[in-house]
């Protein structure tokens, strides 16, 4: 247990010094960031606006929000693992990886989180800035702030878990551009980043049910809104708990056959 | 007409370069109509909630998508390959080879590489807004074609200047190729007319980053939606830029080979 | 007697680099106040060539060499001084200058990657504006001469280093530039492709009267190309002329190869023992002392084999390079 909080600090502090290089990559990636829920928000509002100020239980203050708190979670559980394991057989320093005593997914995790503390506070400026733009209105439930932690700690576990899983595709595939495209397309539609997953059509949201991507982004979303009941947040919470499970199992396997794999090719 | 001339040259360099690759066809051909139907899609979403968006029809928003496709393609034909070859060379070293043919500097970079797959994009694109205006029942006569077109090259014109004047800053600074991810995140607004966007955002989508010029004001050429004013000073600014960004390459290159400023 | 091909008089480049200490002070500060440092990469250089000459450019790391064939080809604005090649003002870049010279680098590519060196080949003829006879009669020779017939439908990043090399070669070449500007073309190749270009260059000069500058830190291709040489370091010349006079002049000492039985014998009364292998001792001795050390040996032990040689010109160069600009013929042998 030591030993990985010590890695995880190194990793942490190799990350710090490595974006404090790249400020400039890091603000366009926030740009990137903020710009696709902005686009959204702005086509919703006046979606709303023209049909009489609310539309599907939205009402323009209340899309404002609803965005807003896209773009921030999504923020906190995005991934970039699917192009950096691309990267990593391509040129492969994936040997290297595999030659640690260590499952490359913590130094992965660590790399991760540690980008999200540095631009972590630019996003909540950006998103401070848009707030007086936009006058957001929120419902504000004490216990559903207070659950909205866990949910959130969760839902970056689950969709970590999951991208990580797909990134192996790159041992068996070199089209991993067009599956990653999928990925995202899927995403897009199901985990409401489009649209709030009310406002979509019913074989949509039945889909969305079934993919665990509304756990990932619409539900905390949703529950920092205040927008669910506790009975509501507690099913959230259990699909989650469900998804990372099977997430945990899914990755054994195909770690272990995307070695098998690689390995068979030549390092 | 050696820009011509070189113009084929360069292009089948860039087709020869990827015909072996059939499968490759298969999979971006794949991976553009996704992207198409992704945006029909999301058109199609926020539609059946209303009619009029910000003014716009359905059919003249899928027009615009339409145009979206066409210029993204078009700018991902020759434009941003070609900008992001030249970044690359300046890192590498490869630069001095350009620089040591008898030929202007600038046209040999701005032709380097052609992505021809992106061609499917243009072909799309313009697959699409035929559709569109045909349900539209708009008789698009010769004269709002011209237009069009017209803007188009405007629009062009302005991007690539854009994009030349973005590259050029490698010879002052190291890491560039970031910057030109800017305009890919931006140019993602160009699928909604931006005057559906805030006064502010407005101007950073027209003046900073230019994707109005590059996608809204041709569509609203082919929609009957433009202004005299727009269009005198989408050219203004086409030929503007185009002179800038030309002084501006001029100075990076004196600055690249170390001339007293 | 024909103009020279190459005129340089005092020629000088200086660029101005920033300093900056590590730790995070420092960075700070250097953002309100910057440290700058002048660094002199050539620094009053002149010589000049004559049509048809072979000139090798010799030097270590970071002596200029790269940056004088810079400038000679227009990539680089010198600071000072005058510079003229086949007349022009290099740095002008005027067409008709650009299409008479060429620059090879090694280990860089100017061939496109995915393509057949063929293609890129017409690519070039484009942009040189060569006739298709005079294309097809060029390339036919220089496919002839470095043997290319093979290589040039495959793509270019499916041939071998030295495959590639040759086609780059090739491509420099194809509109018969006056002035052949290389730039460590052999750098990276293994031995056999060494030789072969090194042929290559020698028989395309006797063919076509290019004159060619050669840089490079390799000896061996300085001697097998040219007569001439300048030894360059620190940016100032240290030597131009024959290869075999820089190494007598830069010389005091020769080499003693002195096969015994074994090395049992205590050499260092006879000079310095550079080694000692299997019997074979080799021995630096001051030129002056040659002939009785020699004398000495042959008497004193029982030697199989003696030989007396100049010292391998690596040695040399190396010993040009730590003098700098003060020849050791003012010190003396010693």
């Amino acid at each position: 247990m030591r030993a990985f909080l010590e890695l995880y600090t190194q990793q942490f502090k190799t990350t710090f010094a490595a974006m404090l290089q790249y400020r400039a990559s890091l603000a366009i990636w926030i740009i990137g960031q903020v710009l696709e829920p902005l686009v959204y928000l702005v086509v919703w509002s006046v979606v709303s606006g023209s049909q009489g100020g609310q539309v599907g239980g939205f009402t323009t203050a209340e899309f404002a929000a609803y965005f807003l708190a896209l773009m921030l979670v999504n923020h906190i559980t995005y991934t970039w693992i699917m192009w950096e394991y691309e990267y990593r057989v391509r040129e492969g320093s994936l040997s290297f990886a595999l030659l640690r005593p260590v499952h490359p997914i913590h130094s992965d995790v660590a790399d991760n989180v540690s980008s999200k503390v540095i631009t972590l506070p630019g996003m909540l400026l950006v998103a401070a800035l848009l707030a007086l733009i936009f006058r957001p209105s929120v419902t504000v439930l004490p216990w559903a702030l207070v659950a909205a932690l866990p949910a959130l700690a969760l839902a970056f576990l689950l969709r970590f878990l999951l991208e990580w899983t797909l990134a192996l595709a790159a041992f068996w595939t070199t089209r991993v551009s067009a599956f990653n495209q999928l990925y995202f397309v899927a995403l897009l539609f199901l985990s409401g980043q489009i649209a709030p997953l009310s406002l979509m059509p019913a074989w949509i949201q039945t889909i969305a049910s079934i993919f665990p991507f509304r756990w990932m982004i619409s539900f905390p979303v949703e529950l920092l809104l205040g927008r669910l009941t506790p009975r509501e947040a507690l099913v959230g919470f259990a699909a989650q708990a469900i998804w990372i499970a099977l997430g945990l199992g899914l990755i054994r396997l195909v770690w272990r056959a995307g070695v098998r794999v690689y390995s068979a090719v030549g390092a | 007409m050696s820009l011509l001339r070189l113009l084929w040259i360069f292009f089948r360099v860039g087709v020869m370069g990827e015909l072996a690759y059939r499968v490759n066809f298969i999979v971006r051909l794949f991976q553009s109509l996704l992207e198409l139907g992704t945006a029909l899609a999301g058109l199609a979403v926020v539609f059946a909630y209303t009619d009029n968006l910000g003014g716009w029809r359905p059919d003249e928003i899928v027009a615009l998508v339409g145009v979206y496709f066409l210029v993204g393609g078009l700018i991902g034909l020759v434009i941003q390959p070609s900008m992001e070859a030249f970044i690359e060379s300046v890192r590498e070293g490869t630069l001095d080879f350009t620089l040591t043919k008898p030929e202007d500097a600038q046209l040999l970079v701005s032709l380097r590489d052609v992505e021809i797959w992106e061609l499917i994009d243009v072909i799309l694109g313009f697959g699409v807004l035929t559709v569109a205006l045909v349900r539209l029942g708009e008789q698009v006569g010769a004269g709002q074609a011209a237009v069009f077109a017209v803007m188009l090259l405007a629009g062009a014109a302005i991007v690539y200047s854009f994009w030349l004047m973005l590259a050029t800053l490698s010879f002052w600074f190291v890491r560039v190729e970031n910057i030109l991810v800017i305009f890919q995140s931006m140019y993602e607004a160009g699928r909604w007319p931006i005057s559906l966007y805030p006064g502010w955002l407005r101007f950073g989508l027209t003046f900073l980053v230019p994707v109005a010029f590059a996608v809204t004001v041709p569509a609203e050429a082919l929609t009957g939606r433009l202004d005299t004013t727009t269009l005198l000073g989408a050219l203004a600014l086409a030929a503007l830029l185009l002179l800038g960004s030309r002084l501006f390459w001029r100075a990076g290159l004196r600055r690249y080979s170390g001339a007293s400023a | 007697m024909a103009p020279p091909v190459i005129q340089v008089r005092d020629l000088h480049k200086t660029y101005v680099v920033s300093e900056r200490e590590p730790g995070i002070r420092a960075a700070l500060t250097s953002l309100v106040r910057r440290k700058t440092e002048q660094v002199r990469a050539v620094d009053g250089i002149s010589f000049e060539l004559a049509p048809g000459e072979i000139v090798g450019f010799l030097g270590p790391n970071g002596a200029g060499k790269t940056t004088t064939l810079k400038m000679l080809s227009g990539l680089l604005h010198p600071t000072s001084g005058e510079l003229a090649v086949l007349g022009y003002t290099p740095w002008k870049r005027e067409r008709s200058f650009l299409r008479q010279i060429t620059l090879v680098m090694g280990q860089r590519n100017q061939l496109v990657w995915d393509i057949p060196a063929f293609d890129s080949f017409e690519l070039n003829r484009a942009i040189y504006r060569l006739s298709s006879a005079d294309y097809r009669r060029t390339l036919d020779e220089l496919s002839a001469l470095l043997d290319l017939e093979p290589l040039l439908r495959k793509p270019v990043r499916n041939l071998s280093l030295g495959e590639r090399m040759k086609c780059e070669v090739a491509a420099a070449l194809l509109h018969r530039p006056q002035v052949v500007f290389l730039d460590e073309p052999t750098i990276g190749l293994d031995v056999t492709m060494q030789r072969r270009l090194r042929a290559f260059i020698a028989e395309y000069n006797r063919r076509y009267g290019a004159t060619v500058l050669l840089t490079s830190h390799y000896m061996a291709d300085v001697q097998a190309l040219c007569r001439r040489v300048i030894v360059i370091h620190h940016g100032r010349i240290l030597f131009d002329g024959d290869l075999s006079a820089l190494v007598q002049r830069f010389t005091a000492h020769k080499t003693i190869v002195v096969q015994l039985g074994d090395c049992s014998d205590d050499l260092r009364a006879y000079g310095e023992v550079v080694s000692c292998e299997d019997g074979r001792a080799t021995l630096r001795v001051p030129k002056a002392e040659t002939a009785r050390v020699t004398e000495r040996l042959l008497a004193d032990l029982p030697v199989i084999d003696l030989t007396v040689e100049d010292p391998p010109i690596e040695e040399v160069i190396e010993r040009v390079f730590e003098q700098e600009a003060t020849p050791p013929a003012a010190a003396g042998a010693a």
